[in-house]
């Protein structure tokens, strides 16, 4: 499939909001920005990036991505930052500080910061501005992560080299910590044309079941999610089969696990016990997932969960909301930014209240239908691509009038 | 003798502004409130009323979903949730009504004030940005027939937002229908649309069926 234009998304988002991108756009002028992170591919950012960047260009703001360069201990180091800035625990020596220092100097040296506004994304490349103190452009940090509570440590090293930056910018405001500079909020979206969320033809969706051995004969009940204690399978495990008391259905739980997580293997092991060979229980283990295939599964549930008891952003609701799909999240992390309970899904904070939600609503179809239907509207106003792409040209607009909390462009 | 002015639509967007304040009771939201930019209680009220609207959900602020999620204060709740946007013309004035009912409440139900929420209220601001359209009505048969094409932040601007700014208790549309048009009766109508009840859609939909109705009117008139 070739690369999406804005064109393309007019038939998705709405004519209106295509044209009103463009008229934002002329307000916000021949403008620049760079984008700098630490891969190019692989996970949440990268994939994103690729879509914005070109999407950005399209609106005539002249757009460039540059990719951080380090050795393997940079990026253990910044391995480690993650995980430390997201909550671990562990103490750092004090040279892992320096080797991060070390390759932002040699990254500044590499990199020219000449567009009017850089946005640096996640802690990678955070000290960046260190070396550009004399800089005419504005710099904002962007923290894809979540930072409800931070590792203090890592947190106090970093925290002098964000406050330089004229703005940062987080997901929710869960994950924000008290800053000196101005915060915004930029909500993680989904792209509506890409494979794990565009529309599929039922011919796919039927065979990508039939190859996975997943019979169609009564309701699907889904989670799609790494196999990890904090998206709490077995719980969800638990609430299909009280839930089953009642109505007939199967559980498919479809995920990879981390790469670095070695308790990985002992949780699908647990599983796979809670689940006891049950006929009416669909494992799924896939370590490169396709998208097509996860959007099929999705697409062919009457219900899909997302039973978290820690969570990031958790798009797999917005993916999920976007295919009309029902859904049952824990009331944790981004997920109620999404799930407005009782209209664009359900929240629940137990194993029994994930059971008593999958009973209620495979015995109300038209609920069902209507939360679908809601959730579908509230990601269209807030979750996908081309609120990004506005959220940018917005950024460009108010930072140019950093005192003024109302801005007209007449 | 009615001063015909072409009507150019405008547009408002927002970018939301984290403040990392928050509160875990009602003594701490008051406080908060009290002490927030103006910019903080639009985005509470005006702009959260604009965010879920089209999914039904009746949502007039921040401040009563969280004190009936998080406190369980329902009576509170309501009464915040009852709170008519359209009647206030200025942020100043719903602040000072938003602190009033807290403070009433408050005088009558201390205990609830030391209940502890189950999630924190987080403040939030925003940044508006009103921006010119390249659409245009010079008539009302020009007006009805751009109504189609725009954006719902366009008639959401126009249709509430703008009663900030006009100062005044109208929406714009209904005032351009009345002083450049001359036609009273069509603005009423349109003023007598609620904005609590319908979504940003039903209210367009409204609004077209009244100049609709309007222009067969004019049309089936028999020349004298």
């Amino acid at each position: 499939m070739n690369i999406p234009t804005l064109s393309d998304y007019k038939s998705v988002v709405g004519r209106d909001v295509i044209e009103e991108l463009y008229i934002l756009a002329s307000h916000v002028g021949n403008r620049s920005i760079k984008m700098v992170n630490s891969t190019a591919t692989g996970g949440g950012v990268a994939e994103m990036l690729h879509r914005v960047v070109p999407l950005l260009n399209e609106l005539g703001v002249e757009t460039k991505w540059e990719v951080i360069k380090g050795g393997s201990d940079f990026f253990d180091i910044t391995k480690a930052f993650h995980n430390a800035l997201q909550g671990n625990e562990e103490v750092l020596p004090k040279e892992a500080f320096n080797t991060y220092l070390a390759y932002n100097e040699m990254n500044s040296h590499e990199m020219n910061f000449n567009e009017d506004l850089i946005v640096i994304h996640d802690p990678q490349p955070a000290a960046l501005i260190q070396w550009s103190l004399n800089r005419k452009s504005k710099w904002v940090w962007r923290c894809h992560i979540d930072m409800s509570h931070p590792n203090q440590q890592v947190w106090k090293y970093l925290r002098p080299y964000i406050e330089q930056y004229d703005a940062a910018i987080f997901s929710s405001p869960l994950f924000s910590p008290e800053l000196s500079i101005p915060q915004y909020r930029f909500y993680p979206v989904i792209d509506p044309l890409a494979d794990k969320n565009r529309d599929l033809e039922l011919t796919y969706i039927n065979s990508t079941l039939q190859k996975y051995k997943i019979p169609r004969d009564k309701p699907i009940i889904t989670q799609i999610s790494r196999y990890d204690p904090w998206k709490d399978p077995i719980g969800v495990i638990q609430a299909f089969k009280i839930a089953r008391k009642n109505v007939d259905c199967r559980l498919l739980l479809v995920g990879d696990k981390a790469a670095d997580d070695p308790e990985a293997e002992a949780i699908l092991t647990k599983v796979k016990e809670e689940a006891k060979d049950d006929p009416d229980i669909h494992i799924i283990f896939l370590t490169n997932s396709i998208p097509t295939e996860i959007n099929a599964f999705q697409r062919a549930s009457d219900i899909i969960l997302q039973k978290s008891i820690r969570e990031g952003f958790a798009l797999t609701v917005s993916e999920a909301l976007w295919k009309y799909r029902p859904v049952i999240g824990g009331s944790v992390g981004g997920i109620p930014a999404q799930i407005i309970h009782g209209f664009t899904g359900m929240l629940v904070h137990s194993v029994e209240g994930a059971s008593l939600q999958i009973r209620r609503l495979l015995s109300q179809p038209e609920l069902a239908r209507r939360l679908g239907e809601n959730g579908h509207r509230r990601v269209k106003d807030e979750f996908l691509i081309t609120k990004s792409l506005k959220r940018y040209l917005l950024l460009l607009l108010a930072l140019d009038h950093p005192a003024q909390d109302k801005i007209s462009l007449t | 003798m009615v001063e015909e002015y072409v009507f150019q639509f405008s547009s408002s967007a927002y970018l939301e502004k984290l403040s990392g304040k928050q509160a875990c009771n009602l003594d701490e939201l008051l406080k908060l409130i009290e002490s927030c930019t103006l910019s903080s209680i639009f985005y509470h009220t005006f702009s959260a009323l604009r965010k879920l609207r089209e999914v039904h959900v009746p949502y007039t602020n921040d401040f009563a979903v969280w004190i009936s999620r998080n406190l369980h204060e329902e009576a509170l709740s309501e009464k915040l949730g009852a709170i008519d946007l359209t009647e206030y013309n200025t942020i100043e004035s719903l602040k000072a009504r938003i602190v009033e009912i807290i403070k009433d409440f408050r005088d009558q139900n201390q205990p609830a004030f030391q209940k502890k929420a189950g999630e924190p209220f987080y403040l939030c601001d925003v940044t508006r940005i009103v921006y010119l359209t390249d659409k245009f009505a010079y008539n009302l048969k020009s007006f009805r027939e751009v109504l189609d094409s725009i954006s719902i932040d366009s008639l959401y601007f126009h249709f509430i937002e703008s009663r900030l700014y006009n100062q005044l208790h109208l929406d714009d549309i209904s005032t351009w229908i009345e002083q450049s048009l001359g036609l009273n009766k069509l603005a009423q109508g349109i003023r007598n649309i609620d904005i609590n009840v319908y979504t940003l859609n039903e209210i367009r939909a409204k609004i077209a069926q009244l100049i609709d109705e309007n222009l067969n009117k004019l049309n089936t008139k028999p020349t004298v």
